[in-house]
């Protein structure tokens, strides 16, 4: 029976979980007595759910409202670096993205997270009038996930190339890329006619075509170029085994006692 | 958009048909001093800058990608390949977050062993900057005695794990092996060469030099507030007078421990941020030159306890019939991290490198996103070189320090 | 040079003002070759290395050049994006005849661990590789002996490159195609 693959998650998958296994979560703790609590006040109620996981305070909004957030932590709270910022891929689930921003308080040495949950399909407002580092976040954020960003100077695609198709951060986008990844170069370089010439990807490093004779000839049965191998080849002795050491002496050569 | 093959090949290198009397100029992807695989296209008028767009993206190897097909342990070789020229910070930047994520600590001779390899990276990071620099602005001979020093860093590198470039020197929960015999003998032997040359030679070449004075002071000049809000870190913000090392200010690993100094700069230009890069090379010995006691007063376990996660040390996987099977779990299905989500930032060469890991109780990450300093330094440019000339523009890209492996990931 | 023959004539072989120019001519091509700085990825750090104080390539005669125009040999370090193969081809056009490459490095040979979407699989799906160096990432020394076995193997050549075959490929169909 062929076996099952998901279509809206084709990533690696445990090839066996027990049945009773339910994963622990890393502890959350509550904003109360930590050093957080003045960002949580600040924030008031635009923040859907707020805890501390691991050191970082964690902040949960809706996507509608992300700028005037960004700007309330900017500008009361002294957040004045956005670290990284990207988006979660939970398509399959949900039918959402999660984005993330990771931001920075150089001063008091804090760093939160500010989540949101953005429905497939939806456009996000872009945070680059704050931080000029979204610049280039968002755009890396529109190229691997598709999710389009309001008002950002230049969305364009920035890692692949502009004539690229599809996004390749998604669950649904297979590591080794689809058929257009895989005749890209020849495509571009080449010409869609020269597909047959050059052949397929090989995709297995360890794959040795006997018949090349030219780059993989075993070690002791070197043949010369296009010489016809189908009755099996003839050994020959290796050269290069014998010649290489025959100088070698050891009396006559001096090793350093120490790197110079 | 034209189609290009063979026959009919694009050229968009120069474009002088335009109305407003500006040339457009494309630098790169393949320039000898445009540090890996950048391509700038510059608008000029006359010699000067009006308009840059960095485009990247030409050694994108879907790195991120990879780590959501690949167990824990497997992907930590590939973090080598990010940022190539200081391998292990990458490694344990990774190893770090991962750890925090599963909630163990290295023991104490692997965090020994781990902050010398991060510093010796610091140095070898460094002098690549220092040969590199001065090879893009004209200066030669530096480029040929920072590589002598280089490659007594390597030999120190190879020493203890074997490789000169990708080192995978550290592992999830501590490091792989000890520290072979002589070697502290040969690191303080290292450092007191280093500091040597850097005095005597980098310095003595270079700091006072007329030529390097007029080629690097005030260029690429950022403030304070653009260097914050572009996402600089490490020098590229320390030169501009923000006092923000992560290694003192959210001190991981031994460095609580540890007495240095974190030089800052406020002439916010190229010229600061050399000195910056030179200073750093003398903390870094003198961190090394403490950590060398303190190896001696440890323990020699090297990987952390942790069944749960962390393979047994080989000699009980052999003898005892738990940790084989543990170690045979941990092999083939790969460690299961608790539910949750981790951004552990750490200072590298360059900057911060921080690893964002969602784990959702797999053993694949479910996203893993790496912060690298670079990306963002190269955001920068497209302030950066406006407004500049382009004879400054070399120096100006050598000056942020950027490698491709991690802004292209 | 050393070795030449003097009894053509009976051997019956080419006239042997010809054969003594290729030799000549290899001679002089394998003794001076100038690579271009191909650097990608994590190789080009080895590349440098090889070419700065310990490992020092100007002993061989090997100078590094910046532009393809006066490079003699490609040396293809690191991996190849497909952002970038474009750009790879056109250096490799832009070069002038007589031209080698030494693919560099895992990635260059097959893609080596970047087995994904973005990476090449192995240059010589747009280019013809004559050296494959292997290693991740090879060492300055291993550089130097592929740069010893392209010089072995320009000696055995023809001096008409026209005459020398390059990399062939073999389609699904059976036919064989040159990929010049």
């Amino acid at each position: 029976m062929r076996k099952y693959v998901p279509k809206d998650n084709v990533q690696a998958k445990s090839y066996y979980t027990d049945r009773f296994w339910v994963a622990p979560r890393v502890p959350r703790s509550t904003v109360e007595d930590t050093h957080f609590l003045a960002v949580v006040e600040a924030v008031g109620t635009q923040a859907n759910e707020t805890y501390v996981e691991l050191g970082q305070l964690v902040i949960h909004i809706n996507p509608k409202n992300n700028f005037e957030v960004m700007k309330t932590l900017k500008e009361k709270c002294g957040y004045t670096q956005c670290s990284e910022q990207s988006a979660v891929d939970y398509l399959a689930q949900d039918n959402e993205f999660e984005l993330f921003w990771q931001l920075l308080n150089i001063n008091e040495a804090k760093r939160i997270r500010v989540i949101c949950r953005l429905a497939n399909g939806l456009a996000i407002e872009s945070i680059e009038p704050l931080y000029k580092s979204a610049n280039f976040a968002e755009r890396e954020m529109f190229d691997m996930f598709g999710i389009k960003v309001n008002n950002h100077p230049f969305l364009k695609r920035i890692l692949m190339p502009d004539d690229w198709e599809g996004n390749p951060l998604l669950k649904t986008y297979p590591l080794q890329g689809d058929e257009f990844a895989s005749w890209y170069e020849v495509d571009k370089i080449f010409g869609k006619e020269y597909r047959d010439i050059i052949g397929p990807e090989n995709r297995d490093p360890a794959k040795i075509d006997t018949e090349d004779t030219k780059r993989f000839s075993r070690v002791g049965y070197e043949v010369p170029f296009g010489a016809d191998i189908s009755e099996g080849e003839t050994k020959t002795a290796i050269e290069y085994s014998e010649t290489f050491l025959v100088d070698y002496n050891k009396n006559s050569s001096k090793q350093l006692d120490e790197r110079r | 958009m034209q189609v290009a093959n063979k026959l009919s090949p694009f050229f968009e290198n120069l474009n002088f048909e335009r109305d407003d009397n500006t040339m457009v100029i494309n630098f790169g992807p393949q320039h000898p001093s445009a540090h890996g695989q950048l391509r700038l296209v510059l608008e000029l008028d006359g010699e000067q800058v009006v308009k840059a767009y960095p485009d990247i993206g030409y050694l994108h190897r879907g790195i991120e990608k990879m780590a959501e097909n690949m167990t824990y342990n497997e992907f930590l070789p590939t973090t080598d390949r990010l940022d190539y020229i200081a391998s292990t910070s990458n490694n344990y930047a990774y190893a770090l977050a991962v750890e925090k994520l599963i909630g163990v600590e290295a023991p104490r001779r692997a965090q020994v062993i781990r902050t010398m390899l991060l510093e010796l990276n610091r140095i070898i990071s460094h002098l690549f900057f220092v040969a590199t620099h001065a090879l893009d602005v004209g200066a030669m001979s530096v480029f040929l005695y920072a590589f002598r020093e280089r490659e007594f860093a390597m030999d120190l590198m190879e020493d203890y794990c074997g490789a000169r470039l990708t080192h995978s020197a550290v592992r999830i929960g501590g490091v792989p092996l000890d520290i072979p015999k002589g070697w502290l003998e040969n690191a303080a032997a290292f450092c007191d060469k280093v500091d040597y040359e850097v005095e005597h030679t980098y310095e003595a070449l270079l700091t006072e030099n007329r030529i390097w004075k007029m080629r690097l002071e005030d260029v690429g000049v950022i403030s304070a507030e653009d260097a914050l809000s572009w996402g600089c870190s490490g020098v590229m913000l320390r030169g501009s007078g923000v006092k923000w090392d992560i290694r003192k200010e959210e001190p991981y690993e031994l460095y609580p421990e540890l007495d240095f100094d974190i030089p800052i700069s406020d002439r916010c230009d190229s010229y600061g941020r050399y000195k910056l890069y030179i200073e750093e090379m003398r903390q870094s010995t003198r961190i090394i030159r403490q950590l060398i006691p303190m190896y001696k007063d440890t323990k020699p376990q090297l990987m952390a306890h942790s069944p749960q996660y962390i393979s047994a040390p080989k000699e009980e996987i052999m003898t005892q019939n738990y940790a084989l099977m543990q170690h045979f779990v941990l092999v083939t299905q790969g460690m299961r991290p608790p539910k949750g989500e981790v951004y552990i930032p750490t200072e590298s060469p360059k900057g911060e490198l921080g690893f964002y890991i969602k784990s959702e109780g797999e053993p694949y990450a479910y996203r893993l996103k790496c912060r690298a300093p670079s990306f963002f330094h190269t955001g920068l440019l497209q302030k950066l070189l406006v407004g500049t000339y382009i004879a400054d523009v070399v120096t100006i890209i050598g000056t942020t320090n950027i490698v491709f492996g991690e802004v292209d990931r | 040079m050393a070795q030449h023959q003097v009894n053509y004539a009976s051997s019956a072989g080419l006239p042997i003002a010809l054969t003594s120019v290729d030799k000549l001519v290899n001679w002089g091509r394998s003794n001076s070759l100038w690579p271009l700085t191909y650097g990608l990825a994590c190789c080009a750090i080895e590349m440098m290395a090889s070419g700065a104080s310990r490992y020092d390539f100007d002993r061989m005669g090997t100078i590094f050049r910046a532009s393809p125009r006066q490079a003699d040999v490609m040396i293809l370090a690191g991996t190849l994006s497909k952002k970038h193969s474009e750009f790879a081809r056109r250096l490799y056009d832009q070069m002038t005849e007589p031209k080698w490459v030494i693919s560099m490095g895992s990635c260059a040979n097959t893609g080596g661990m970047f087995n994904t979407y973005a990476t090449v699989q192995g240059v010589d799906r747009i280019i013809p590789v004559d050296i494959y160096l292997p290693g991740c990432a090879p060492r300055p020394e291993t550089l130097q002996y592929a740069m010893m076995m392209l010089q072995k193997k320009i000696r055995k050549e023809s001096a008409d490159m026209k005459k020398n075959t390059k990399q062939d490929l073999t389609t699904q169909t059976g036919k064989r195609a040159r990929l010049i």
